[in-house]
């Protein structure tokens, strides 16, 4: 991947989820939407939920990071189709220069960017928008600032504590991060919403962006009412020559948050009237048999998530700290019907493997190979025995209360009845979900997980889920619980390794272990189709953003419709 | 909703001018009567073959060779998001009303024990609703004074909520354990006023009559005589009463379902089948069809039954 | 008659403020820590105690109801110092979801779902009136049996499945109609039509079924009355008879039933606006109990509570304009 030539000595930190992640899935496959070329003009509705945050230090899943990238410029930033995956300059002139060892980052301030009022961008605006990140109102968005600058203990953001020694600008056009490690792949961590600039001196608070954004891209908010509608209108200021990545052709972005999902998918399928310049978030199982006719196909787009979803066994309840049971579970479960709940093979590949097919370095392996991936059962009932446990045994497993979570709790409790295992589903629904599930004493003997990749490399993947360390009282994402001394130990070797290509074999090899010893079963990894407006051009998934369509790329093919 | 029981309806819509204050109808006449009229039976034909599909669920499972959670993947066509192999959702010798998309599990078997679900629910509420509704009523309408004050503010107070949102709020909070129990104790709670106001009217219509006087003057007291006295004259009410709450209380689980509120999966639930199938209504609509299409049949079986023997009782009454 | 309205007052009144009280103390009890939810994936101890305070969740359970009550009639202010937001009145506090003034989601959703109970009012009391008197006029003969029998399926058919049949037969198969799309009538009537045809009707066929059934029993009734037979000795022509004498009693019931059953509707048709997909207060509702956001559904269930105890204040005072002797009982 064009990644690795960023990437030194690994030392990425990170601890997102499905929500939180920026990518590593696979480009689409080419469809009239994506080769059709664009044109000037036109409005692009867009049928989604709505966005948590308007605000970027707060916003931290890919629907939102997509979102981002037309009202806000950062020092860097993902490139568009073939170069989705490259992190590009954006507001700074090049990558940036690091020092000797990686720790001290300067970078410089192209000309000609301005705010949506006309304003310049300084390099003070950018140190402003890191350093009200900080303030523990908002300090939930991406954490690639504070885990990575130096000075910030205890820091509480430049409302209450003025401003951040490890940020310097000397002028202007120059800004300078110290960091408290050495961070090779820093050029990568700038292009984090965190690192939005805004106006030093124009009464940001901590609540106003989310209602009155001020805009550094090429749009700006003409309309925002949470939950319903959002309007974008062109930023007159953004200077399309300072600005080699985003072509924004179109002159404005309609969005409608009030559809739920079935009728979103209607919507996209039949594409009258304002629908032909429409797009959306992937179309649920129910409607991908509608989608089969010549002319829709044209105009669908499918990706890959990036992402990994499967069953973490909590070790430290029985019988799951008996490897043996765990291993019966993973013997027992019928993936193929988890994917039928899914959605399908459209939706969802089986998976053998916890991390995903585009990790540096990844293997394909199967520990529990079975027909059709259908499962075991008297595998299961075998080891059962031997653990001790011939009559099966009860267990509750924590899931979200949507659809897809719902289909797939009940394919495996299906499958894991074959083997005498009764499973009781605790549904939570979104509101109290990672109260339960973060909660280390509170959750039960396993949880339906999904995880997502931030760049190809194994580091943002596998400890966060598996490594002793990150078992937190809240707040806990290792849902194995999981404290082996040998994987532990084997992971701090990694991350000390130079050798990209090695550190990448090393990682699976950890995946290996982790999959024989059923610490997690791996079930599927999700892919998306999109449906497009029959008007809509410039379209792809991005794998940058969970297979979600580019929204800075895209246009319309014709502007008069 | 039009599901719900309402007082109105009851005291003036099918049930007409029963309430008088004349001696009980014969129940052997009501049978003949029943008998006669066609549309009664075909009701009771059908609610006889819900009651023994429900009862005989796990027989119905082996019948079509499917347990109620059993998946079949051969049924359903990976490739198209799931959807059903054949014409009609699936519906073929080896499943009968087809399948559920997605899994494969058989529609016809699912139907039945969903059938369990609505009838257990409907029956419990019913039989709660009644006993708490006629005791509230005999009582108010009866002693009247404070007691008739009490009961009749509180029923007020109840009738004043927006009780489907209420129990959705209720439902959606509490944990999902016993969540049948819970249903019948939230759809009970708001359910017995209906039968209270009815009871009340009748009993204070009966507290004049003759046979009360009488029973009064050869020594009988408050208790004894609602019990001997009263609450035989209200059986005609009592029955139609049942009969037309039936249908009403199957109408809110299956609405309570719907929502997302009802019993818990993997259980079948006719609402909840019918929720689950709405995203599929284009590409797969007997999903909804099949459980729709036996709920509204459920439903205006009893309501049939219930409102020819209000007509009945009604002419019994008038002679 | 004026002491008649003020006891009637006083006793909404009364039943408002319990049905509050009683509201809020269920979600007081029954609802999750709301901070998890507002602070999301990342919650530190700090955060959630700061959001307590913000909200005032760290207070005893009357305090709370207390600032909630003073809240509506007079305004807030959740927070301190910078961080202080104002709510306006009637402040019904911020959604836990979206951090909008709950009072500005349920008033944009208001015209909605006003829309969607006038038009299926008129339809419902329109075919509902009208079928019953035919059907009693005619009683026993083929229109009698037809609207008896189309009622018997409107009230045992459920709503969700009328509606999902329809969008099936009428939108995909027929493609009679397009897709419901939210518009304002003035922006492009032909298409907000098209949206809201098809749910006055779901919503209406059940409503409609209900009240045929009502008002045929009724005018039966009243045609079989002593006076109906002094009407027509006297002469008068079947209309007057009709409209004067049959239908007036016969409305008595109507009255009432339609008063709870439209401010019901206005307080939000939760099935059908699902699923049609309209933005009402009905959707609100559903979507805020599934999201436990309290706020708003503390908000919407006290508007669907007051909204039907004025309904039947106003249908108590139409009485004593209908009905003579409820008149004289009042006064």
């Amino acid at each position: 991947m064009k990644m690795r030539n960023l990437l030194a000595p690994i030392a990425l930190v990170g601890a997102l989820v499905l929500a939180g992640c920026s990518g590593g899935g696979t480009s689409s496959a080419p469809s009239d939407s994506a080769s059709t070329q664009a044109v000037k003009g036109g409005t692009v509705y867009v049928l989604n939920s709505g966005y948590s945050h308007l605000d970027p230090a707060q916003g931290y899943d890919t629907g939102v990071m997509d979102f981002y990238r037309l009202i806000y410029r950062t020092l860097t930033t993902q490139g568009t189709g073939d170069q989705a995956n490259e992190i590009l300059p954006d507001l700074a002139t090049d990558l940036g220069t690091p020092n000797d060892d990686a720790t001290v980052w300067t970078f410089h301030l192209k000309d000609d960017i301005f705010f949506e009022d006309g304003t310049p961008i300084t390099s003070e605006d950018v140190r402003f928008g890191v350093e009200r990140s900080f303030d523990p109102d908002i300090a939930v968005g991406s954490p690639y600032a504070r885990t990575l600058l130096a000075d910030v203990d205890g820091y509480e953001g430049v409302y209450r504590d003025g401003h951040l020694k490890s940020i310097e600008t000397p002028d202007d056009k120059t800004i300078i991060f110290h960091l408290s490690r050495s961070f090779p792949d820093f050029a990568h961590a700038v292009s984090q919403p965190v690192y939005t600039p805004f106006p030093a001196d124009a009464g940001v608070t901590t609540t106003s962006l989310d209602e009155k954004p001020i805009a550094s891209g090429p749009y700006r908010v003409a309309e925002y009412t949470p939950g319903t509608t959002l309007k974008l209108a062109r930023n007159d200021y953004w200077k399309a020559s300072s600005d080699g990545i985003r072509p924004a052709l179109p002159d404005a972005f309609e969005w409608n948050m009030t559809l739920d999902a079935a009728t979103m998918d209607e919507r996209l399928i039949a594409s009258q009237g304002d629908d032909a310049n429409a797009i959306g978030s992937s179309i649920q199982a129910a409607s991908i048999a509608r989608v089969q006719t010549p002319e829709i196909k044209s105009r669908t787009l499918s990706g890959t998530m990036g992402c990994s979803t499967f069953l973490a066994l909590n070790t430290t309840k029985e019988p799951f700290d008996d490897e043996k049971a765990r291993q019966a579970v993973a013997w027992a479960v019928d993936k193929s019907s988890v994917q039928n709940g899914t959605g399908g093979t459209l939706l969802a590949d089986v998976a053998t493997t916890i991390l995903p097919p585009q990790m540096d370095g990844r293997q394909d392996f199967d520990v529990y190979p079975s027909t059709d991936h259908a499962g075991d059962p008297e595998k299961a009932k075998a080891l059962l025995t031997e653990a001790g446990l011939p009559d099966g045994f009860t267990m509750t497993l924590d899931l979200a209360s949507g659809t897809v979570s719902q289909a797939q709790g009940a394919a495996i409790q299906q499958s894991l009845e074959k083997a005498g295992i009764t499973v009781k589903l605790n549904s939570i629904d979104s509101s109290s979900y990672w109260e339960s599930v973060g909660n280390a004493a509170k959750e039960n003997e396993a949880v339906l997980g999904a995880w997502c990749s931030d760049w190809g490399n194994g580091e943002t993947f596998l400890p966060p889920l598996f490594e002793g360390s990150q078992i937190n009282d809240v707040g806990n994402y290792n849902w194995s619980q999981l404290n082996d001394k040998s994987i532990n130990e084997k992971m701090t070797e990694i991350r000390s390794m130079t050798d990209i290509e090695a550190a990448g074999k090393a990682w699976s090899d950890i995946d290996k272990s982790l999959v024989t010893m059923a610490a997690a079963v791996p079930l599927v990894y999700q892919k998306v189709v999109l449906v497009t407006g029959s008007n809509i051009a410039g379209a792809y998934s991005d794998p940058a953003f969970s297979g979600q369509i580019d929204l800075v790329a895209v246009g319309l093919k014709n502007a008069d419709e | 909703m039009a599901t719900a029981l309402n007082e109105v309806t009851v005291e003036s819509g099918s049930v007409g001018a029963l309430f008088t204050d004349s001696a009980p109808t014969p129940g052997r006449r009501v049978w003949r009567e029943l008998r006669t009229s066609p549309t009664a039976l075909l009701s009771a034909a059908f609610i006889i073959f819900i009651l023994l599909l429900a009862v005989f669920a796990p027989l119905v499972a082996q019948l079509t060779g499917w347990g109620p959670n059993e998946f079949d993947p051969d049924a359903i066509n990976p490739d198209l998001g799931g959807l059903p192999v054949g014409p009609g959702g699936g519906i073929g010798s080896d499943h009968w009303f087809g399948v559920e998309p997605g899994n494969g599990r058989d529609i016809f078997t699912r139907i039945a024990y969903g059938a369990r679900v609505s009838l257990t629910i409907a029956f419990a509420a019913t039989l709660a609703t009644t006993v708490l509704g006629v005791l509230a009523g005999m009582l108010a309408g009866f002693y009247g004074g404070w007691v008739d004050q009490v009961v009749s503010r509180v029923m007020d107070f109840l009738m004043a909520f927006p009780t489907l949102i209420f129990m959705i709020a209720i439902l959606s909070a509490l944990p999902a354990d016993n969540r049948l129990v819970l249903l019948v104790i939230v759809l009970s709670v708001f359910g017995w006023t209906y039968t209270a106001r009815i009871v009340r009217g009748q009993t204070m219509g009966l507290r004049t009559s003759e046979f009360v006087e009488a029973a009064r003057a050869s020594g009988g007291r408050g208790l004894g005589i609602i019990l001997r006295e009263i609450l035989p004259n209200l059986r005609g009410t009592i029955i139609v009463l049942v009969t037309l709450s039936v249908p009403a209380y199957i109408g809110t689980e299956a609405g309570l379902s719907f929502l997302g509120v009802g019993v818990v999966p993997p259980t079948p639930s006719w609402g909840k089948m019918i929720a689950q199938a709405v995203p599929w209504y284009a590409s797969d609509p007997m999903y909804f069809i099949f459980p729709g299409v036996f709920l509204f049949l459920t439903v205006l079986s009893f309501t049939v039954l219930g409102d020819r023997l209000g007509k009945i009782l009604d002419a019994g009454d008038a002679a | 008659m004026l002491w008649y309205i003020l006891r009637r007052l006083g006793g909404a009144v009364l039943v408002l403020f319990l049905i509050s009280l009683f509201t809020y103390a269920i979600f007081f009890l029954l609802s999750p820590d709301p901070a998890y939810q507002i602070c999301g994936k990342t919650c530190s101890p700090e955060r959630i105690a700061q959001i307590h305070t913000t909200l005032g969740l760290d207070q005893p359970f009357w305090v709370q109801y207390r600032d909630f009550m003073v809240g509506i009639f007079g305004g807030r202010t959740f927070g301190t110092g910078a961080n202080a937001v104002a709510c306006d009145v009637p402040c019904l506090g911020f959604s836990f979801q979206t951090n909008q003034q709950v009072t500005e989601m349920v008033a944009s959703r208001f015209p909605v779902s006003a829309t969607l109970a006038v038009g299926a009012a008129v339809l419902w009391l329109l075919f509902g009136v009208v079928g019953g008197l035919i059907a009693a006029l005619k009683e026993g003969r083929f229109w009698d049996r037809a609207v008896m029998v189309s009622a018997l399926a409107g009230i045992s058919v459920p709503n969700y499945f009328i509606a999902l049949l329809l969008q099936y037969v009428i939108i995909v198969q027929l493609q009679w109609l397009p897709f419901p799309q939210q518009v304002d009538f003035g922006d492009d009537p032909l298409r907000w039509f098209q949206t809201y045809i098809l749910p006055w009707s779901v919503l209406a066929f059940a409503y409609a079924a209900m009240y045929s059934r009502i008002v045929r029993t009724n005018v039966i009734d009243t045609l079989g009355q002593n006076f109906m037979r002094t009407a027509r000795a006297k002469g008068l022509h079947p209309s007057t008879i009709i409209s004067r004498h049959a239908l007036r009693p016969a409305l008595t019931p109507v009255v009432t039933l339609f008063g709870m059953d439209f401010a019901g509707l206005l307080g939000g048709a939760l099935i059908t606006e699902t699923v049609f997909g309209l933005n009402g207060i009905g959707k609100l509702t559903a979507d805020s109990i599934t999201k436990n956001d309290q706020p708003v559904i503390m908000a919407v269930t006290l508007l669907a509570a007051v909204l039907v105890v004025v309904a039947n204040i106003i249908v108590d005072l139409a009485y004593t304009g209908l009905d003579p002797r409820v008149r004289v009982k009042a006064s």
